[in-house]
């Protein structure tokens, strides 16, 4: 275990020491896709000068859901990069993973190795000034039990959307090229996590807490935090079950990642 | 000698989807698609005895790579038993590499953006090399494979012909009792080719290790291999040596005779006169039945000679007319008849 | 212009989009779940009220499935291959063509735009209609007129979408500027949110600028929101920004083809 993760170390540092080769470019891009996210919290925020709320939520509490998730995405985006589908499906084409297999490391080791997109700290900072303006603004009442807690959630966030992408990786092994659809759930989650989950209809609601349990994620997490009423009526441990629905997903993918990797191994794609 | 890889029934099916053409095609494929069984490799079985440089011949699609792709454990076999090293190659995937080299022609497992050295340091904790055999051993394949002069360029600025050393070098770090190579020469010039193919040999004779290689081009198997095994879609055809292969197929010989004067006929059972030009004729036999030595002894014998030549054909000929007249498989009948 | 020459690329462009089949499926089944979370949040935004500054809930929602159905005709997040053919060289052989690279690339991006609203943007409305009431324009000289609206938006976008591309010509970051450059017509452009839900004040800051001209000019005139005179001034001020940046792209690939040439590539 040791060994793996200190070569997996080395395989990050490699990563990070041939993405600094072309420093202007890399600062431009983590600039430039900061700037992006960054808009569309902007144009929110420009809304809600006009309407003042939505459901409820004032434009500091959605700042709260929207840097909390994006802070968290971004993590995940840059350590899950290898099992990013876009990247996976052509790790998988090029029969890199061929070479992966030839190698006496475990596999997991390798893939999360193979790419470590540092430029996502664009996204990230975005996410965290976002996040300090909520703070800021909000006044939350800390207990110590919040501040435990809030390092968990996003834990528990970053591997709900790693397994995600991982699922989505595994796709690969049959299809080859990307499963385009599979940014609804990852992409897409990031969206609708950050509003609130009643502006949601109830399908999609119902989509977000029993198939993927997105719900458990944000919204239920930042009600505990921000010690907003539960309008739908949940159990009141549901803020709490964002570890466990974290652990639930990783479970089942690695599952998943492992029976599509033997398939992969005799179908010789 | 010790068997290091024992091959037996081995087969290897592939379902493949038969696909229409067209959207309605497309359609019809998602709802009911139509598969194909493909046999890629068909009761293939053979041993390699350790310290063996062996080739693995086939024209393309014969399952040369499946077969490579299985023994070093990237495929699981449909049925079959593959023992290597005492192990199951797909079985204990981490165990069974660490005891193999694997260089695949068309691709690297160097780091792309990297200085081939800062590629090579990292096999070491990878494999667990001990650092003095890591130094040793790095300082004696820089040596032979000539390294140094791009050692710190990355990979990516590469020839393909210094790539593939870096790629050879890499694969046997490790000191692997056994090494895969697919394809080695795979687009290379003469020099480098022949650079490889002395540093094949040599890992071979002074290191003793055993080498299975996948090859197009049959220079290669003539200048490396005693033994070669024959593959042609998914069954294998021959399992010899390279000489005797020569003496089953290679049976017509030529002999160029340049007379210095005019010449008349030699007589031997089963020889065919000769194409005359001038004062030169062509003598086209099988040597079976012929020896040569006794032809050209009669006519030194008889005439005065300006100049001979003996000609076999090339191995590619011989192979050539293996697949395509189906000589083996001919044969193969004959005996079952 | 030989216009032969353009009907000939754009053929090619089509049938070469088509064949993007399962491409352009995935991106209808992106785009259409995206415009439904969309459509969550603008009918929470509404909740009680029946309109914000003359838009109604409906006409919002409908805003947002066009805004969906017309990211691949419009190409809202932007295009980056004129910059990738001057990265891999290929840009001489279009270079030598007998037609100006202006308009190549222009018949080029309108067959693949309208293979993609065809086969995207109709199929994402019909689905999108399926959970959403979205508005159609009542007249048929109000289809006529959304038509125009919607050509000019494309040429528009085109022109800006070229002219960014041949920042490529100096810089070997032309796809970092592009990125950048592109969320500006993204947010400007009222895609991400119809125009008149900003404040006014930003709302005015975005008519300063050509990217309303892509999108939301297009919007108004299918929701009948803009009527007579008013409507034809918007028609005027989307050729207006069309002539613009296209001349502003003749001058700079005038100076980047020299460069270019002077290079050596």
């Amino acid at each position: 275990m040791r060994r793996t993760i200190s070569l997996y170390l080395r395989f990050i540092s490699i990563q990070l020491r041939s993405q600094m080769q072309f420093r202007a470019s890399f600062w431009l891009d983590v600039f430039t896709t900061g700037l992006l996210n960054f808009s569309y919290f902007v144009s929110t925020y420009l809304v809600l000068e006009r309407i003042g709320n939505i459901a409820g939520w004032s434009i500091a509490e959605l700042a709260f859901l929207y840097g909390m998730i994006e802070v968290s995405f971004g993590t995940m985006d840059m350590i899950f990069s290898g099992f990013d589908p876009d990247v996976f499906s052509r790790f998988i084409r090029l029969g890199a993973l061929d070479q992966v297999l030839l190698r006496p490391v475990n596999v997991l080791a390798q893939i999360f190795g193979s790419a470590f997109v540092l430029r996502r700290i664009g996204r990230i900072t975005q996410g965290a000034v976002v996040l300090g303006f909520a703070f800021a603004h909000l006044g939350v009442h800390w207990t110590p039990l919040k501040l435990l807690y809030l390092p968990v959630v996003m834990a528990s966030q970053v591997a709900a959307m790693g397994a995600l992408f991982m699922a989505g990786s595994t796709l690969s092994f049959w299809t080859l090229q990307r499963v385009e659809a599979i940014n609804v759930v990852t992409y897409g989650g990031v969206e609708v996590m950050s509003y609130p989950s009643t502006i949601y209809p109830r399908w999609l609601r119902g989509f977000f807490t029993y198939l993927i349990p997105f719900v458990f994620m944000n919204y239920y997490p930042a009600l505990f935090f921000l010690d907003k009423p539960d309008p739908l009526g949940m159990p009141g441990f549901a803020p709490f079950l964002a570890p466990l629905a974290a652990g639930l997903m990783l479970f089942v993918t690695l599952r998943f990642w492992r029976f599509g990797l033997s398939r992969y191994q005799s179908t010789g794609t | 000698m010790a068997t290091i890889i024992r091959v037996r029934k081995l087969h290897k099916q592939f379902q493949v989807l038969v696909r229409r053409a067209g959207l309605g095609g497309a359609l019809v494929n998602l709802v009911k698609p139509r598969y194909q069984v493909v046999r890629a490799v068909n009761d293939v079985s053979f041993d390699l005895q350790a310290g063996e440089l062996v080739g693995y011949l086939g024209p393309n699609g014969a399952g040369k790579s499946t077969t490579i792709k299985v023994l070093t454990g990237l495929l699981v076999p449909t049925s079959g038993e593959v023992v290597i090293g005492g192990l199951v190659p797909w079985q204990a995937r981490e165990r069974y590499v660490r005891g193999i080299g694997v260089v695949f022609g068309n691709r690297t497992t160097l780091w792309w953006d990297l200085p081939v050295i800062d590629s090579l340091e990292l096999l070491q904790p990878m494999y667990d090399i001990p650092r003095e055999r890591f130094r040793s051993n790095l300082a004696e394949f820089t040596r032979l494979l000539d390294l140094e002069p791009f050692l710190n360029t990355p990979v990516r600025s590469l020839s393909l012909g210094q790539r593939m050393r870096a790629d050879l070098c890499a694969a046997l770090m490790h000191e692997p009792a056994l090494l895969f190579l697919d394809e080695p020469t795979i687009g290379l010039d003469v020099v480098a080719k022949e650079h490889i193919r002395q540093f094949i040999l040599h890992i071979n004779r002074a290191r003793g290790v055993t080498v299975l290689l996948t090859t197009h081009d049959l220079s290669d198997v003539e200048r490396l291999c005693e033994r070669v095994l024959i593959l042609d879609r998914g069954q294998l055809l021959y399992d010899g040596s390279l000489s005797s292969l020569n003496h089953r197929f290679e049976s017509f010989w030529t002999l160029k005779v340049d007379f210095e004067e005019e010449y008349g006929d030699v007589a031997l059972p089963g020889l065919e006169p000769p194409a005359r030009t001038g004062l030169q004729a062509v003598y086209r036999f099988d040597h079976r039945s012929v020896p040569s030595a006794e032809l050209i002894a009669r006519l030194l014998e008889r005439f005065r000679i300006a100049d001979l030549e003996v000609r076999r054909p090339p191995l590619e000929e011989t192979i050539r007319r293996i697949y395509q007249e189906k000589l083996l498989e001919r044969e193969d009948a004959d005996k079952r008849a | 212009m030989n216009m032969r020459l353009f009907f000939h690329v754009l053929k090619l462009a089509v049938l070469q989009q088509t064949t993007y089949r399962t491409a352009l499926i995935a991106g209808l089944v992106t785009n259409f779940f995206f415009g439904l979370f969309r459509a969550a949040v603008i009918t929470a935004l509404y909740h009680q009220q029946g309109q914000i500054n003359g838009l109604t809930l409906e006409g919002a929602i409908t805003y947002v499935a066009i805004g969906q159905a017309m990211i691949s005709f419009l190409f809202l997040f932007g295009s980056y291959d004129l910059m990738m053919t001057v990265y891999n060289g290929s840009i001489a052989t279009d270079l030598i063509r007998p037609m100006p690279l202006f308009s190549l690339w222009l018949a080029k991006d309108f067959g693949a735009a309208l293979v993609n609203l065809l086969m995207r943007g109709v199929l994402l409305l019909f689905f999108f209609g399926l959970f959403y009431k979205v508005a159609l324009p009542p007249r048929a000289a109000d289809w006529l007129l959304t038509a125009l609206s919607l050509l000019l938006g494309w040429l528009v976008s085109f022109a800006w979408r070229f002219l960014v591309n041949l920042t490529s010509f100096w810089t070997p970051d032309a796809r970092g500027i592009g990125r950048g450059a592109f969320i500006f017509s993204q947010l400007l452009s009222g895609f991400l949110i119809p125009l008149r839900l900003y404040p006014d004040w930003f709302a005015r800051i975005c008519h300063l600028t050509p990217f309303p001209a892509m999108f939301n000019t297009g919007m108004e005139v299918y929701l009948g929101a803009v009527r007579g005179a008013e409507l034809w001034r918007s028609l005027g001020i989307q050729a207006v920004w069309f002539a613009a940046l296209a001349g502003a792209c003749f001058a700079m690939m005038r100076a980047g083809v020299r460069r270019l040439v002077i290079q050596g590539g």
